[in-house]
C-alpha cells in the first residue's frame, strides 16, 4: 500500500476511490414493488426499534436487559457473535476469488468483502450497548492489555480485521488485485485468528464444562464458512432477483457442493460433541447436554441450519439454486439459534448450587428470556446491516468488473 | 508482604448472617442485596417429613476464594482484576468495562455487578477498609459469634491460620479445577 500511496499521495489515493455520487433522493428512489416496499418498511421498523432499545438502555443501563448474575451474557452477546460469524464467513467466501484465485468466485468477492465490513460494523454497534463501559474499554485495552484474555485478543484482532477488510475493499474498488490479495490474505488470517479467539472465549471457561475445550475455537471457523455461504446465496438471490444468470448459477452450485460437505462435517462434529458430553455422565456436563437435547431452540438450529439445507443439496446435487436461496434464509435463522444456544447453554448450570435464603428453592437451571430492549437492539443490528448494505449497493459497484 | 487466606470451620456456622451484615456495614455494600461479597449457603435437609435427617442440614459460608490461579484474573481484558501485594484478588473499578467475562469464568459465582458503579465487585478481604487501616482482621471474621473464620498470613508459619491448616484436615471448593483457592474449609 505504501508504494501505491506514495505514488499517488494520500489525498489523491482517497479521492480516486471509485464511488457513485448519491443523495438522499437516490436512496429512496428504489423500484416500488410490493416486495421492496415491505423490505423497506421492515428495515425502517428495525432501525426505529434500535433507537428505542438504545434509549431504554441509556435510561436504565443493564437493568433494561434480562441479564443476571447467574446469566451475565444475554441475547446481545449472541447477536454480536451472529454478526461477527457472518463477517468472518463472508470474508472466507470473498477470499476464494480474490485471494486464492478461483476465477469463478471473483464475481462475489467484492460483494462478500463489503458484506463482511457491514456485518462486523453491525456487530460492533450491538456490542457497544452490551459492554458496560465501551469508552473505558478503548482506553484500557491499550493502556493495560490483558494478554491472557481471549476477549482482549478477539476484540483487538477484530479491530485490525476490520481495518484490513476496508483496505482490501478499497483496492478491489480500484481494481488493484495484487494489493487486494495482500490485504485480503492478511485480513483473512487476522479474521480467522480473531474468530477462533471468540471460540476461545468459551473454550477457556474451565468453570463451564459444557463449553470448555478445543471444540468451540475450531467449530467457530467451520460454522463461519457455512454462514458465509448461506449469506452468499442470499446476497446473490437479491442481486439477481432470483433469476440467476448462468455464471451465477455455476458459482452457486459449486458453493452449494462445498456447503454440503461443510454441513456434513458440522453434523459429525455436533453428534460427537453431544455423545462425548453425555457419555459417562460427567457431572455438570452430561445433564447440561441432555437439557440441551430437550430444548426446541437446539432442534431449530439442527433442522434449519443443517438438515433442510443438506437435504436440498443432496437431492439436487447442489443445482437447486433457488431452493437453496430460501433454505439459506432459513439457515440464517438456524445460525441465529446456534449462537443463542451457544451463549445460553454455557450458562445453563448455576455455579453455586446452594440456596442462600429461607423459603427459597435450591438453584436448578438458570432461566433467561431476552428483554424488550435486548430484542429491539438486536433487530436494530439487523436493520443497520440491511441499511448499510443497501447504501453500499448504491454507492459502489459491487459486481465483478471486466479484467 | 503477606499472603492472606482464610480458614473456615464451617461446621460451627449457625447461619446467623452476622458476617453478611458486618461486611455490608464495613465495606458499604448495598443493603438488601443478595449474595454481595459474602453469603451462607444452606444444604437442604435430606429425607421426607417426618423422617428428616436433621444432621444432613449444614451451612457453607462462601465468598471469593482468592485463588492463587484465578480464572477471573486470567480472562480480564483490561487487567481490572489483579493480585495485590498481599495475594488478594482485587478489582479496579476504573478499569472494569463490565464485559462480565469474569462473572462467567469464576467457578464460585463470587462476582456481582455493583449497581452504584456499574462495575463488577467481589470480596477483597476488607483491603479497602480494615487492612488499609492497618488492621489484620476482616469484618466477617471479627463479628462471627462461633469463630467460624480465621483470617491470616499463610506465609507466616506461626500465624493462627497456618497452625490450623497444619493441625486440622481441610479441603477447598472445586479444587479439581486447579484454581488453588486460599479459602480452606476445615473438617
Amino acid at each position: 500500500m505504501a508504494e501505491a500511496v506514495k505514488k499517488q499521495g494520500i489525498k489523491e489515493f482517497i479521492t480516486s476511490i471509485p464511488y457513485n455520487k448519491i443523495g438522499l433522493k437516490d436512496l429512496v428512489s428504489f423500484e416500488k414493488t410490493p416486495r421492496n416496499i415491505i423490505i423497506a418498511i421492515i428495515t425502517f421498523a428495525f432501525l426505529v426499534s434500535f433507537a428505542v432499545g438504545v434509549t431504554l438502555y441509556l435510561m436504565h443501563g443493564h437493568h433494561a436487559y434480562n441479564v443476571t448474575r447467574e446469566h451475565p451474557w444475554g441475547l446481545l452477546i449472541a447477536v454480536y457473535i451472529f454478526f461477527v460469524v457472518s463477517s468472518t464467513g463472508l470474508c472466507i467466501v470473498g477470499s476464494l476469488g480474490d485471494v486464492f484465485g478461483f476465477k469463478e468466485y471473483e464475481m462475489i468477492s467484492k460483494r462478500a468483502i463489503f458484506g463482511s465490513i457491514v456485518t462486523i460494523m453491525a456487530g460492533f454497534a450491538v456490542i457497544a450497548f452490551e459492554i458496560g463501559h465501551p469508552v473505558t474499554m478503548l482506553i484500557y485495552n491499550v493502556l493495560t492489555p490483558g494478554f491472557t484474555s481471549a476477549i482482549w485478543w478477539m476484540g483487538t484482532l477484530y479491530g485490525l480485521y476490520l481495518t484490513f477488510m476496508i483496505i482490501e475493499f478499497v483496492f478491489l474498488l480500484k481494481h488493484d488485485m495484487r494489493m487486494a490479495r495482500i490485504f485480503g490474505l492478511t485480513g483473512l488470517l487476522v479474521g480467522l485468528a480473531a474468530h477462533s479467539n471468540l471460540g476461545g472465549v468459551f473454550g477457556f471457561l474451565n468453570a463451564r464444562t459444557i463449553s470448555n475445550g478445543v471444540f468451540y475455537p475450531t467449530y467457530f471457523i467451520l460454522t463461519a464458512f457455512i454462514t458465509g455461504i448461506f449469506i452468499a446465496f442470499i446476497m446473490m438471490g437479491i442481486r439477481y432477483r432470483l433469476s440467476f444468470p448462468e455464471n451465477a448459477k455455476r458459482m452457486l452450485t459449486n458453493l452449494a457442493k462445498i456447503q454440503g460437505l461443510l454441513i456434513a462435517i458440522l453434523i459429525f462434529f455436533v453428534t460427537w460433541k453431544m455423545l462425548t458430553d453425555i457419555y459417562g455422565g460427567m457431572p455438570n456436563r452430561s445433564e447440561v447436554a441432555l437439557h440441551i437435547l430437550g430444548s426446541w431452540t437446539f432442534w431449530a438450529e439442527v433442522v434449519l441450519a443443517m438438515v433442510i439445507p443438506l437435504l436440498i443439496i443432496l437431492k439436487s446435487k447442489g443445482s437447486a439454486v433457488l431452493a437453496m436461496f430460501w433454505a439459506s434464509l432459513g439457515g440464517m435463522v438456524g445460525v441465529f439459534f446456534m449462537r443463542y444456544n451457544l451463549v445460553h447453554d454455557t450458562q445453563l448450570k448455576p455455579l453455586q448450587m446452594m440456596k442462600v435464603r429461607e423459603y427459597q428453592l435450591a438453584p436448578e437451571w438458570v432461566h433467561y428470556f431476552p428483554s424488550a430492549a435486548e430484542i429491539m437492539i438486536s433487530l436494530g443490528g439487523l436493520g443497520l446491516c440491511i441499511l448499510l448494505y443497501y447504501v453500499g449497493t448504491k454507492l459502489f459497484n459491487l459486481d465483478e468488473e471486466a479484467h | 508482604m503477606a499472603r492472606y487466606g482464610m480458614a473456615l470451620d464451617y461446621k460451627n456456622c449457625i447461619n446467623c448472617k452476622a458476617c453478611e451484615v458486618a461486611c455490608k456495614e464495613e465495606n458499604g455494600i448495598l443493603m438488601g442485596a443478595d449474595k454481595h461479597r459474602i453469603w451462607v449457603g444452606v444444604k437442604e435437609i435430606k429425607g421426607e417429613y417426618p423422617l428428616l435427617d436433621i444432621v444432613s442440614s449444614s451451612f457453607e459460608p462462601s465468598q471469593c476464594q482468592h485463588c492463587d490461579s484465578a480464572p477471573c484474573q486470567e480472562v480480564c481484558p483490561t487487567n481490572a482484576t489483579y493480585y495485590d501485594d498481599n495475594g488478594v484478588v482485587r478489582v479496579d473499578p476504573d478499569k472494569c468495562i463490565l464485559c462480565s467475562y469474569c462473572m462467567n469464568a469464576c467457578p464460585y459465582d463470587a462476582r456481582y455487578v455493583d449497581d452504584r458503579t456499574m462495575t463488577v465487585d467481589k470480596c477483597n478481604f476488607c483491603s479497602d477498609t480494615r487492612l488499609a487501616r492497618g488492621e489484620t482482621t476482616t469484618a466477617c471474621q471479627a463479628t462471627c459469634p462461633t469463630k467460624v473464620r480465621t483470617f491470616g498470613d499463610l506465609d507466616d508459619p506461626e500465624s493462627e491460620i497456618s497452625v490450623l491448616l497444619r493441625t486440622r484436615e481441610h479441603f477447598s471448593l472445586k479444587s479439581h479445577l486447579g484454581t488453588k483457592p486460599k479459602l480452606f474449609y476445615l473438617t
